[in-house]
């Protein structure tokens, strides 16, 4: 019997390609989201194994809950559980530590340089865009290939990416933009290291550089994340596990219990961060398993299908096989072996393409300036699973008709006319249950989100639910149920469907249109089935096309109706540079410049918030205070505080509360300062003093030689004490601030919805000037000056700091706007494979049907319906089917997004925008999709001769 | 059998109105070499006009090939076939498609009906194809005459089926067509529902002058017949004007004397099917 089903398959490879295509194209899906995500994951490992190597960290015990700090800026570490910063006056108490090579804080600071390249424009770090500043001398696995380390400001060392980033040679004199403004450079070195890092920008600087940035960036001094110990065990080796644990405890021992600081070991710190970093990544397989999903949904319904025919056209084959002895079973067997071999061959080719897809992926990505070194060949077990799937599919597809075959009697009497189908009844009334389930899902979604901190619904049983899950449960498991129970209701909605749908068609071309509306309703599970890959893909892709837009309309809304300024500038490097506010501000066409600065580390009754600190024009010029309570203009010139009414919400603060506000300034201290430089005094005196005397001792031996000696020595001690810059010796005091303001106003603005406003001058009592950064600034032109001509003169000022962006409305509206439509392209080539698959699976539904219908077809043909009717009677089929698909995914799909909109409203999505154009061009693209698709059942159609279609057999 | 095809061509050379189609020497072959099979053998016949022909003849005789030969179903290998004075034989596809929508009227054997269209839609499908107005009264009488009334709405799944080949007949006569192809209409019948289609038939030619051609293997059937053709190894062997039904059957039994194998086969299916129709 095994002999017979070989054979057999050999037969019907013709029969069997589409179907090896679905199969390949659902395991590599499969395959390939395995291969993407262990190269995403390798990637991590081997960065973190370059970019975090130290063998022992030490950072604080406490746990912060609102680690919103800017913590990726300072250190290497880019952990996202924040702990309490530690003093770094540890490094000394660690440096005595026996087994410890060297320590250092802050040793690498992204985000706040910019390099300018050859060609004079400044470098972007290819797609993640980040410029690093490393002190690539402390950095153990930094390998220096050529000249040597930067020694000042002046200085730098190029990483091998961004030698060949900004085409940058040893030697070559360029700019570096700090974030107080371009400074001339001389590239000194050049340095690689193990991993590639993702297309980062890595520049040496010297440690005391990257120090300053790091303290300028988070504005504080004297404090860090965390401290940074090489051991020396293996003489400038990485250490092993075990000697890592060990000079951990004899750190831990040595530090302070007041330090709240603890020291863990190097692998430790790196599993955290790996984990944490693979957890960000983690979204991305899902969605991809979601198209694989759909793939082998519809493969295994094409396999069903293709099996149907086959074993509907071997029927009386079967029922030989039966008359001269052979079991159920084994006819069973001879299909389910074409299955097997189907599903093994399908497998072995997808897991190929989804190898070769990850792989074009990676490449595409180095072009992109993004290159990856993990590797993406899938482990044995991920071709396990994809074999193990892709063969599951196959023979699942096979099984039904498989049985149909095995239950053939042994005298079979074939019979055209197909057997009524079951009620779709049942069916539709279980998935009206699990849509409604859905649906409510998302209303409790909806109210959840509405609410905010109040109780999303009256019912407290329903409100300890939606406290549990959340909005992201509760959106998850209605999107999971409103899909589900539409797949289920489908085969219900089919006739309604052919009927509305049909009804265009069949009034353009009666005789056509009516048979395929006709055609739709016979097999109406069959119908539904194809629709159904069509509309999952549909489903996600308006679903975020009606997020992304209505992000782009908030957004567009927001600038707008709230923004009244002339020109907005803004850094790529998130600072600007005091000197080109004060260009811009000199002006003369500028009326006002609107400084937006951000105040780092302020608390407001002991919780961080976001602060900013602002002009007195910001709401004359800038824009309207849409104040909800109070009056912001006139709060804010006296001094008092605005804030955001959904900041506001969630403290549970009121209008006139007066609210505590804590910060810090850095101070010099004057008496430490004094003690200091006595200190130094003393020590200077005291080493003169000791050289004097053993002059002295000397010249009373007789030595005058070596008198002379030591008595120049002692000469040159006071020297040198007198040239030492008096600012070094000039010690810093971190002076904690505080100030009790009254709330008075709230606003409304959705930019400033989470964010405390005060006047500049209550900003620098509570924080240095210096600490503050210019983050926007925001220029308006006099009244009846060119304003068209004011921008060239904010380029002039704004072109030696490389960084800076001078926006208008519409371009400012576009950046943001361009941002998202990005992210969109990425769904775009997901709905067109989920096309692609969509189209196979209406081929084959077609193509069925059209070997169902041969004689059916044959009599129209025979009583004069023409080729072109045939055909449009087909392509009329296949458009009803991929409309019905469409129309699915769409309704549902915007419904999905109106729910996001309407949950994150007050984060940000004001305005609910549905992108009719983008739907009505899916929607005749689904005309397309259809009428493409029943070319080649239709070309079988007509292959047969009438004649052979009506004779009687 | 030279006889008949002379006796025809005369007629035919008499050029009257009253041939609706006619074959002139069709030669109809399937395969190659050793395994050429000839299907038609140098046939000629005339079909005159309002009248109801029957061909019979055992299984491989060229009956059913002859009609799909007159029918443009099928391109004989040489010869030609006019319908209405069109050549029917040298038409391309696209004119073939035209010329069965607007000359010719079918009833098959079995599957004659669009299974998802109902009674009415498939009665009236042939003058929705070739978008002609639809003669209501007309209709009503082919309705009437069919015994339809109350089943036009049901879809043929739900018609017995008598009522099925009933409708079969209304929709083949509805275009008012040159000549009617009816293969074997009774074959899946029983002999009162056969009857009552053969009562149809012989209805519409005598009442309307309807042309129709009929292959079948029932001497009952073809006794309904003005005109009974015996086809035997693809070339005419009778024809009988008017025959009863006993003058069929002795022909048959006739035959089997005359060339005693060959066409005891004839006989065999005839009587089997008479009997099964029984």
């Amino acid at each position: 019997m095994i002999r017979v089903g070989l054979r057999d398959a050999r037969a019907h490879f013709s029969r069997f390609l589409l179907s090896i295509v679905a199969i390949a194209l659902g395991v590599s899906f499969v395959v390939g989201s395995f291969c993407f995500r262990e190269m995403l994951n390798n990637q991590v490992d081997e960065m973190m194994a370059t970019n975090a190597d130290h063998d022992v960290y030490v950072r604080g015990t406490e746990k912060q809950q609102d680690g919103d700090q800017d913590s990726s800026d300072s250190g290497s570490s880019s952990g996202t559980t924040a702990y309490n910063d530690i003093d770094t006056s540890l490094v000394s108490v660690i440096g005595k530590v026996k087994g410890v090579d060297s320590v250092s804080t802050d040793i690498s600071i992204s985000g706040r340089l910019t390099l300018v390249g050859k060609d004079g424009n400044a470098v972007s770090g290819g797609m993640s865009g980040s410029t690093t500043g490393v002190d690539g001398k402390a950095w153990r696995s930094a390998r220096l290939d050529e000249g040597r380390w930067p020694k000042n400001r002046h200085e730098v060392a190029l990483h091998s990416f961004a030698v060949e980033q900004s085409g940058l040679h040893v030697g070559d004199t360029t700019k570096l933009v700090y974030p107080s403004g371009p400074e001339d450079v001389k590239v000194v070195g050049v340095f690689s290291t193990e991993s590639s890092q993702a297309g980062a920008l890595l520049i040496g600087l010297p440690g005391s550089v990257v120090k300053d940035l790091c303290e300028q960036s988070s504005g504080q001094s004297g404090r860090t994340q965390t401290i940074n110990v090489y051991g020396s065990a293996n003489g400038g080796s990485p250490l092993d596990a075990d000697q890592q644990r060990e000079l951990a405890d004899r750190i831990d021992k040595a530090l302070p219990a007041s330090a709240k600081a603890h020291a863990i070991t190097g692998d430790q710190m790196r599993d955290e961060s790996s984990k944490s970093n693979k957890e960000m990544l983690g979204f991305i397989q899902p969605l991809i398993l979601i198209f694989a999903v759909i793939a082998l949904f519809v493969g295994s319904f094409i396999i069903a299908n293709t099996f149907s025919m086959i074993v509907r056209e071997s029927m009386r084959g079967y029922a030989l096989l039966r008359s001269i002895g052979a079991s159920g079973g084994q006819v069973f067997l001879t299909v389910i072996i074409q299955a097997l071999l189907l599903g093994l061959a399908g497998s072995v080719a997808g897991i190929a393409l989804g190898w070769g897809m990850v792989k074009a992926i990676a490449t595409l990505l180095a072009r992109i300036g993004m290159p990856l070194t993990g590797s993406v060949a899938p482990t044995p077990n991920d071709m396990l699973v994809g074999l193990l799937v892709g063969v599951a599919v196959a023979v699942i597809g096979a099984a039904l008709p498989a049985r149909r075959a095995a239950m053939a009697p042994p005298i079979q009497a074939m019979n055209e006319t197909v057997n009524p189908e079951p009620s779709v009844v049942p069916r539709a009334v279980a998935g009206t249950v699990v849509t409604l389930i859905g649906a409510a899902s998302w209303v409790l979604c909806w109210r959840i989100g509405a609410s905010g901190s109040g109780d999303p619904t009256p019912f407290a049983p329903v409100n300890a639910l939606a406290k549990m899950l959340g909005t992201g449960w509760t959106l998850g498991i209605g999107a999971a149920c409103v899909v589900i129970g539409v797949i289920m209701i489908g085969p219900a909605l089919v006739n309604a469907a052919s009927v509305l749908l049909g009804w265009l068609p069949s009034l353009l071309f009666p005789v056509a249109g009516r048979l395929a509306m006709r055609n739709l309703s016979r097999q109406k599970r069959r119908t539904s089935n194809t629709a159904a890959a069509l509309f999952v893909g549909v489903a996600i892709v308006s679903c975020l096309g009606v997020v992304a837009s209505s992000v782009n309309a908030s957004v567009a809304g927001l600038i707008d109706n709230e923004l009244r300024t002339d020109y907005i500038v803004y850094s790529n490097n998130g600072r600007i540079p005091d000197k080109a506010v004060a260009g811009i501000t000199s002006i003369k066409d500028v009326k006002s410049v609107s400084v937006s600065r951000m105040m780092p580390s302020v608390k407001f009754d002991g919780k961080s918030a976001m602060a900013f600190a602002e002009q007195p024009t910001v709401f004359s010029d800038v824009m309207d205070p849409t104040s909800t309570q109070g009056d912001a203009d006139k709060a804010l010139r006296a001094g008092e505080l605005v804030v955001g009414e959904k900041l506001m919400e969630d403290r549970g603060w009121k209008l006139g509360d007066k609210v505590t506000i804590t910060g810090k300034r850095v101070v010099v201290d004057k008496d430490a300062t004094a003690k200091a430089q006595a200190d130094y005094q003393a020590k200077v005196q005291s080493n003169a003093q000791a050289l004097q005397a053993e002059a002295q001792a000397l010249l009373a031996q007789g030595d005058v030689a070596g008198a002379k000696a030591k008595g120049d020595e002692a000469q040159k001690v006071v020297d040198d004490a007198r040239n030492v810059d008096p600012s070094t010796l000039i010690t810093t005091r971190e002076e904690p601030t505080k100030a009790v303001k009254r709330i008075g106003a709230v606003i409304s603005n959705s930019i400033y919805r989470t964010m405390v406003l005060m006047n500049d001058e209550q900003a620098e009592k509570l924080t240095n000037k210096e600490a503050m950064f210019t983050i926007m600034l925001f220029v308006t032109a006099r009244k009846g000056s060119d304003v068209d001509g004011l921008r060239a003169k904010i380029l002039k000022q704004t072109k030696p700091y490389y960084v800076l962006s001078v926006k208008n409305h519409d371009e400012y509206k576009s950046t943001v706007s361009s941002l998202v439509d990005q992210m969109l392209i990425v769904l775009y080539a997901l709905l067109a494979l989920s096309i692609v698959i969509a189209i196979f699976g209406i081929v084959n539904t077609l193509s069925l049907s059209v070997s169902e219908r041969t004689r059916e077809i044959g009599l129209l043909r025979a009583i004069g319906t023409s080729k072109a009717t045939i055909r449009g009677m087909l392509a009329i089929e296949a458009a009803l089917i991929s409309v019905l698909g469409t129309v699915l995914g769409l309704v549902t799909g915007t419904a999905a997004g109106v729910v996001i909109q309407q949950t994150y409203r007050s984060s940000g999505m004001e305005h609910l925008a549905i992108p009719w154009g983008q739907l009505g061009v899916f929607l005749l693209l689904s005309i397309g999709i259809g009428v493409l698709a029943s070319l080649p059942p239709a070309r079988r159609a007509l292959k047969a001769p009438v004649l052979d279609a009506v004779a009687s057999e | 059998m030279a006889r008949y095809g002379t006796h025809h061509i005369d007629q035919r050379a008499s050029g009257d109105d009253s041939v609706v189609a006619r074959a002139i020497d069709l030669v109809k072959t399937y395969g190659v070499g050793d395994a050429q099979v000839k299907a038609l053998d140098h046939l000629s016949v005339d079909f005159a006009r309002g009248e109801m022909t029957a061909i019979m003849g055992p299984s491989g005789s060229g009956k059913s090939t002859l009609m799909h030969c007159m029918a443009g179903l099928d391109k004989p290998t040489s010869g030609r076939v006019e319908v209405e004075g069109l050549e029917v034989s040298s038409m391309n596809q696209r004119q073939l498609t035209r010329f069965r929508r607007e000359q010719i009227g079918f009833i098959f054997q079995s599957f004659n009906l669009v299974p998802t269209l109902s009674a009415e839609e498939n009665i009236l499908l042939p003058l929705q194809i070739a978008k002609k107005p639809i003669d209501r009264a007309w209709f009503d009488r082919v309705v009437d005459v069919v015994r339809l009334g109350e089943r036009l709405s049901h879809r043929p799944s739900q018609l017995s089926g008598g009522q099925q080949q009933r409708v079969a007949c209304a929709r083949a006569i509805m275009a008012r067509p040159s000549v009617i192809f009816a293969d074997e209409p009774t074959g899946n019948l029983d002999s009162r529902t056969s009857r009552e289609v053969l009562g149809f038939l012989k209805h519409s030619v005598s009442e309307y002058g309807q042309t129709i051609v009929m292959v079948t293997h029932d001497p009952r059937a073809a006794s309904y017949a003005d005109r009974v053709l015996v086809l035997a190894d693809g070339a005419i062997t009778r024809d009988l004007h008017h025959p009863t039904y006993q003058e069929i059957l002795q022909v048959f039994a006739a035959d089997d004397e005359d060339d005693m194998g060959d066409d005891a086969n004839a006989a065999v299916p005839a009587e089997s099917g008479d009997g099964a129709a029984a």
